[in-house]
């Protein structure tokens, strides 16, 4: 490969993967649900973004697969049915995070820098992308912490699609090529069955609860 | 000398005959997607000439500090008018300070703005100035943290060595860490020349209002030196923003030839610019005071990141 190739593509890459930050930073401070999902699915199109410039750059013609899925996955079809889901139960637009937004946003700039420091020592593999590894410690935390922050089920889902994004990109940035495809496939597999578990959850909660509120759960403690 | 003349007297009365005309323009543009017809772009020019005719009022409460503010405030302003490269690569005052100095000049300013809300003592007054103080507490770190950002890229933090080395690179907006402070930047613009997420420029409803709050007491020749540097302020932030992000056009001596393609390049930039800032306006409500914090520790949070990542992808 020639080198201002290698180098378009890096940039292209960094930029991409910046952007899902960002997209990640609007996620933790917006308060509307179904903003929270279309900034989901802005995000997925920067993944599948990234997937297609490494099998763009590398020749690797199954990383188009897996670029192609990610986009069909997780820009169409899994944001159109949590729209779906928050539509039919008709649940409150507004949620209330434990920790206000500004405090949040530092939090979650705080786990910037961390990825950052943490990824420092694989930043220079000379892989294409492999300076993104950061971003993707990143989008992992902030992910986790959504989790916690957030008290409805729905929400919840939402972090969890955020974590798993920062893994493919984890995944992208370390190894040359992204996980071997059947590992992927697994994933995403995995990914849709939790979805349809997790919606189904989301209808029985509010069957018997009236609301979607997880800590309504811990009532259920004898 | 007299090579630094020229181009001194060029950018003063750019500085002063551009602002007002900008803030034309941006009214003008944004009654128009808003379907009213709106002032013409000249409007501010005879507001300003209406103002210079009428007689002032002063509270017998003012002091000294009323009376000064104006000047100290329209002197600030347009001496970072003139150490901001706008035609050329080298602004006519470069060798009085770089970056630091000019949000320095800028705080001056607004202190002294700040001072004089509090000074005739009138609620309103003092109400502006603590929501002014409130909402720079936060947005001028964001703006420092911006511009260090680019000045680390450029090994520099005078602002013609910034402009030259952005312009020197071919895929400068390609690089996260220049998009990033550009956003900042853009939130802080927004929020220090008081547009509508942050401030309503063009009401006098008293519970909302920031700026206009704390000029309220003054009439006649200070309102209109206000008025003056407020705009003048605008056409400032922008400009830096258009030449330290997209520094195309921009020349790199101050030769007639140059400076007049400069100047298309220049006007054409504020234009985007300025459209950019009317749709922000038109498309976006005006936030409820508790919440603009919100919205500049984003602006605060992009900027550190955008110094991050000048250290992360070198």
């Amino acid at each position: 490969m020639n080198l201002p190739d290698f180098q378009l593509a890096s940039h292209l890459i960094v930029l991409l993967a910046t952007l899902m930050l960002v997209v990640q930073l609007l996620m933790v401070t917006q308060r509307m649900l179904i903003t929270n999902i279309r900034l989901f699915a802005v995000q997925s199109l920067f993944l599948s973004g990234i997937a297609a410039a490494v099998a763009f750059f590398h020749h690797a013609p199954h990383v188009y697969f897996m670029a192609a899925l990610t986009l069909a996955g997780k820009v169409v079809v899994l944001p159109w049915f949590l729209k779906r889901l928050v539509r039919k139960i008709g649940i409150e637009q507004e949620m209330h995070p434990w920790i206000n937004p500004p405090t949040a946003m530092l939090l979650c700039g705080g786990f910037t820098l961390l990825g950052y420091l943490v990824a420092r020592p694989f930043a220079d593999t000379g892989n294409l992308g492999s300076n993104t590894f950061g971003v993707a410690i990143a989008l992992v935390l902030m992910g986790f912490f959504l989790m916690i922050n957030r008290r409805r089920a729905i929400t919840q889902v939402l972090a969890l699609l955020c974590a798993e994004n920062g893994l493919f990109l984890a995944a992208i940035s370390l190894t040359t090529y992204g996980m071997p495809l059947v590992v992927e496939l697994g994933v995403f597999f995995d990914l849709f069955i939790a979805m349809m578990v997790l919606g189904i959850l989301v209808y029985r909660i509010r069957a018997t609860f009236a609301s979607i509120d997880v800590d309504r759960l811990n009532q259920l403690k004898g | 000398m007299t090579p630094l003349l020229i181009p001194t007297l060029a950018q003063t009365a750019l500085v002063l005959v551009l602002a007002p005309l900008l803030a034309g323009v941006i009214k003008n543009w944004k009654a128009k997607l808003q379907n009213r017809r709106g002032p013409p772009v000249w409007q501010p020019y005879f507001d300003l000439l209406k103002f210079l005719r009428k007689d002032m009022v002063l509270s017998e409460h003012a002091s000294w500090l009323f009376s000064a503010t104006p000047y100290v405030l329209f002197l600030s302003v347009l001496i970072v008018g003139l150490m901001v490269p706008m035609l050329s690569e080298q602004p006519p005052l470069k060798w009085f300070g770089g970056a630091l100095a000019v949000i320095g000049l800028l705080a001056l300013g607004r202190f002294f703005l700040a001072l004089a809300g509090l000074d005739p003592a009138s609620a309103f007054g003092g109400m502006g100035s603590s929501r002014e103080m409130t909402i720079s507490a936060i947005a001028e770190p964001a703006m420092m943290l911006s511009i260090f950002t680019v000045a680390i890229t450029a090994g520099s933090t005078n602002l013609g060595q910034i402009v030259h080395t952005v312009a020197g690179q071919s895929s400068a907006f390609l690089n996260p860490s220049h998009l990033l402070a550009f956003a900042a930047l853009f939130i802080v613009l927004l929020a220090e020349t008081g547009r509508v997420p942050v401030d309503n420029p063009a009401t006098h409803l008293e519970l909302r209002m920031i700026h206009e709050a704390m000029v309220l007491e003054y009439s006649g020749r200070y309102l209109a030196l206000i008025e003056w540097s407020a705009s003048m302020k605008q056409l400032v932030l922008m400009t830096l923003i258009v030449n330290i992000f997209f520094p195309a056009g921009i020349a790199a001596d101050w030769s007639a030839a140059s400076a007049g393609r400069a100047l298309l390049f220049f006007v054409g930039k504020l234009l985007l610019l300025s459209g950019a800032v009317v749709l922000v306006e038109t498309t976006n409500a005006k936030l409820r005071l508790f919440r603009v914090p919100d919205l500049l520790s984003a602006a605060f949070i992009l900027a550190a990141l955008a110094l991050l990542s000048t250290f992360l992808f070198k």
